[in-house]
This record gives structure tokens, C-alpha cells and sequence, in this order.
């Protein structure tokens, strides 16, 4: 073997050393370098580039996980937060026998709930910024359902919302809250007899989407105002909609279903 | 670059180093030398005691370095400490050299005016506006 084939078989070698580690890099094992010899030649330099590309990117690998870590945690807190809230408002009802005051302190501690589901959704996720509509849903509705529930109350949900609708968390504060007025407000004055349905469903047409809460309940009072009427629950939806640049369509009749494109 | 013989000259672990009669600061990498935060360090203080009373720019003749680790680059960037050189120039010229300095300079941008040379006359050129 002459000596120019020996130097093509070595400079072989180290190209595919240069290779494993570059393979490694890419599985985030940044375990492995690549060894520069004496030459100072193309190959360690390509070496050396491979090697200080591996240290830059485990650099940042290490800085993203801290900084995931961080904002879990800050999910976290801010989840446990809401929730101690949630408790000291409860402590207050305390020998409370005003049933205005104790429906508004019920209403306060559910708006502050549904904030507080996002955040510890939030963290359980994997990317930290998108909740599962369905799934936050879901868990809404039987939140609320307790906190409003008599004991011969009888009121089942339906959810038809599509499983693969993530929503930021921007979107998801705003809507969390809708969802908590439309139907406490369902659950508050809809149902005389205790029983109904309340049905939540979305679809999705190009970047919009299209809201749909409906019960069976007894419906508007006739004549109904929304400015005049409505509650702070009514109009914190309206609020709120605008705040995603949407739209509220409400009908009474026959029980209640709101429309809500955003 | 020839290391004189008529001034005090640090002969650390990686590096010459030694304050040139021009009033421009040198430092010149040994052949092989593999630079950790280490070598850094211990260079940046001999670096940095060269100085009388006012800062000075900092020739660095990397031409024959093998490696030289995040951490040093780190430091060699001049972030969060503080330096008494107020620029600096490298000199590369062979391939792994040019890819370290280029690197070096990509990534981790240092704080004080730095640039790459393939030789020393034009480093000196530059380096002068900073005496």
C-alpha cells in the first residue's frame, strides 16, 4: 500500500469519526468530541468547528431545559397561588348566612378557579404554552358543576369539541372565563325542575372558531336587555369576546345558546 | 512572532506573553496548545498585569493552537470581567486556526474591538488606532 492510499484510508477514518459525532450531536448526546491530531490540516479543522458547535448547542440545550423548568415552576406558583386565593375567599364565607354574599364569593372563587385549571394544566403540558381545549373543558364543567351542586340537581354535559384544538394561553385565560359565566349562569337560573343538558361544542373553519354553549333550560325572560338585564357575568363575556376580537350571538328561546366566534 | 529577548516575558502553561516596546500587549499560543478556562485564566491575569496606566490593545498570535474549550472562549470574549485591553487582534493561518478564530468570533463576540488577521503587519496597522 503506498503511502498517498494509507493517508486516503486515514483521512477516511476521521471524516466518519468527524460523522459519529456529529450524529451524536444531533441526538443531543454531546458525550462524544472529535480528536484533533498534530496536522492542524482541513480535518481538524472541520474537527474542531464540529466539537465547538457540539459546546454552543449543549449550551443552549442546558440554558432551554433551565429556562422550561423555570416557567413550569412558575406555572406552578401561580396555579398555587390562585388557589390559596381560592381558599381565603372560601374562609370568608365563614358563619356567613347572607346568600347574596355567599353566591358572590361561589362566583368569584370560580372565575378565579378557571384561571387557575389553565396554569395547572399548563404545566403538566410538554411544550408549557398550549392547553387541550376538550380536555380543559371538561374539567371546567365539573369544577363548576360541584361548586353549584344541590343534591337533587341532575345536569349532564356534553362536550363535542374536536381533540386536537390546543389553544394559547392568552386565548385560553379569556376563554376559560367565558366558559365559567356561561355556565354558571346556566346552572344558577336555567333549570327550575334540576335537570337538563348543557351542551358545549366548537368547530373550526380556517383560522376562526366557532363557540357553541347551549342548555335546555327555561331560556331568556321575554323582553330580555342585555345592557339593562344582564349581569356582571353577561357582560364580562361580551368584555371578554371583544378582548379576542370576537363575536357574541345569544338566543333565549327555548333555553339559552350562545354563539361565540373568535 | 518572534518572543523578544529584551523584555519580561510570562511564560505560562498555553501561552508567551509580554508587553511589546510599542505600547501594543502580545500573546502568543504555543504550538499544540489546548486551551481550557484554566490557561485562559492564567493568561487574562498575566494579560491584564501589564498594565501601567492606561488600557492597551492585545496582539494574539493563535496560529498554532489545537483546541480550545467554550469556557475559555467565554472568557477570552471579555463578558462580566473586567480588562485593562481595549482591543484586540488574532492572527490565524492554517485551516484549524482560521476555523477557531472565525468561531471564536461568531459566537462568542467579544466586548472590545476584535478582528482577524493572516498576518502581523496588518494587525499592527489596526491594532495602533487603539494605543
Amino acid at each position: 500500500m503506498s503511502l498517498s492510499e494509507i493517508e486516503t484510508d486515514s483521512n477516511k477514518i476521521r471524516g466518519e469519526k468527524i460523522l459519529e459525532v456529529i450524529m451524536s450531536y444531533a441526538r443531543l448526546d454531546f458525550s462524544e468530541k472529535t480528536i484533533i491530531s498534530n496536522k492542524g490540516d482541513v480535518y481538524d479543522a472541520i474537527g474542531a468547528g464540529v466539537n465547538m458547535l457540539g459546546e454552543e448547542l449543549k449550551s443552549s440545550v442546558v440554558s432551554l431545559r433551565e429556562k422550561e423548568q423555570l416557567l413550569r415552576e412558575i406555572h406552578h406558583r401561580v396555579k398555587n397561588n390562585l388557589q390559596i386565593i381560592s381558599s381565603l375567599l372560601n374562609l370568608q364565607t365563614h358563619n356567613i348566612k347572607d346568600k347574596k354574599f355567599l353566591a358572590l364569593i361561589t362566583e368569584s372563587r370560580n372565575r378565579i378557579n378557571s384561571m387557575a385549571l389553565i396554569h395547572e394544566m399548563l404545566y403538566a403540558t410538554t411544550d408549557l404554552s398550549t392547553i387541550k381545549l376538550k380536555d380543559y373543558t371538561e374539567t371546567l364543567c365539573k369544577s363548576i358543576y360541584e361548586s353549584y351542586r344541590k343534591p337533587e340537581m341532575n345536569i349532564n354535559f356534553f362536550v363535542h369539541i374536536p381533540s386536537n384544538v390546543f389553544l394559547e394561553i392568552d386565548v385560553m385565560i379569556h376563554l376559560g372565563m367565558i366558559l365559567n359565566e356561561i355556565i354558571s349562569n346556566s346552572l344558577k337560573y336555567a333549570f327550575e325542575k334540576n335537570e337538563g343538558i348543557i351542551s358545549i361544542s366548537l368547530s373550526q373553519t380556517g383560522s376562526k372558531y366557532y363557540l357553541s354553549v347551549e342548555d335546555n333550560g327555561k331560556g331568556l325572560p321575554i323582553g330580555f336587555i342585555r345592557e339593562k338585564d344582564g349581569n356582571l357575568g353577561m357582560q364580562l363575556i361580551y368584555m371578554l369576546t371583544e378582548q379576542l376580537n370576537g363575536t357574541v350571538n345569544i338566543e333565549g328561546k327555548g333555553g339559552v345558546a350562545y354563539q361565540i366566534e373568535f | 512572532m518572534e518572543t523578544p529577548t529584551d523584555c519580561h516575558i510570562y511564560n505560562l502553561t498555553c501561552y508567551w506573553t509580554w508587553m511589546g516596546l510599542d505600547g501594543i500587549a502580545r500573546t502568543k499560543v504555543k504550538p499544540q496548545a489546548e486551551v481550557t478556562i484554566k490557561e485562559s485564566l492564567e493568561n487574562s491575569i498575566a494579560v491584564n498585569d501589564l498594565y501601567i496606566n492606561k488600557k492597551f490593545p492585545l496582539l494574539i498570535d493563535a496560529r498554532e493552537i489545537k483546541s480550545i474549550s467554550k469556557e475559555a472562549r467565554d472568557n477570552f470574549s471579555i463578558k462580566n470581567r473586567s480588562t485593562n485591553i481595549n482591543s484586540f487582534a488574532v492572527i490565524i493561518e492554517s485551516p484549524l486556526s482560521r476555523i477557531i478564530g472565525n468561531f471564536f468570533m461568531g459566537l462568542n463576540k467579544p466586548s472590545v474591538p476584535a478582528k482577524l488577521f493572516n498576518n502581523e503587519q496588518d494587525a499592527i496597522i489596526w491594532l495602533k488606532q487603539y494605543l
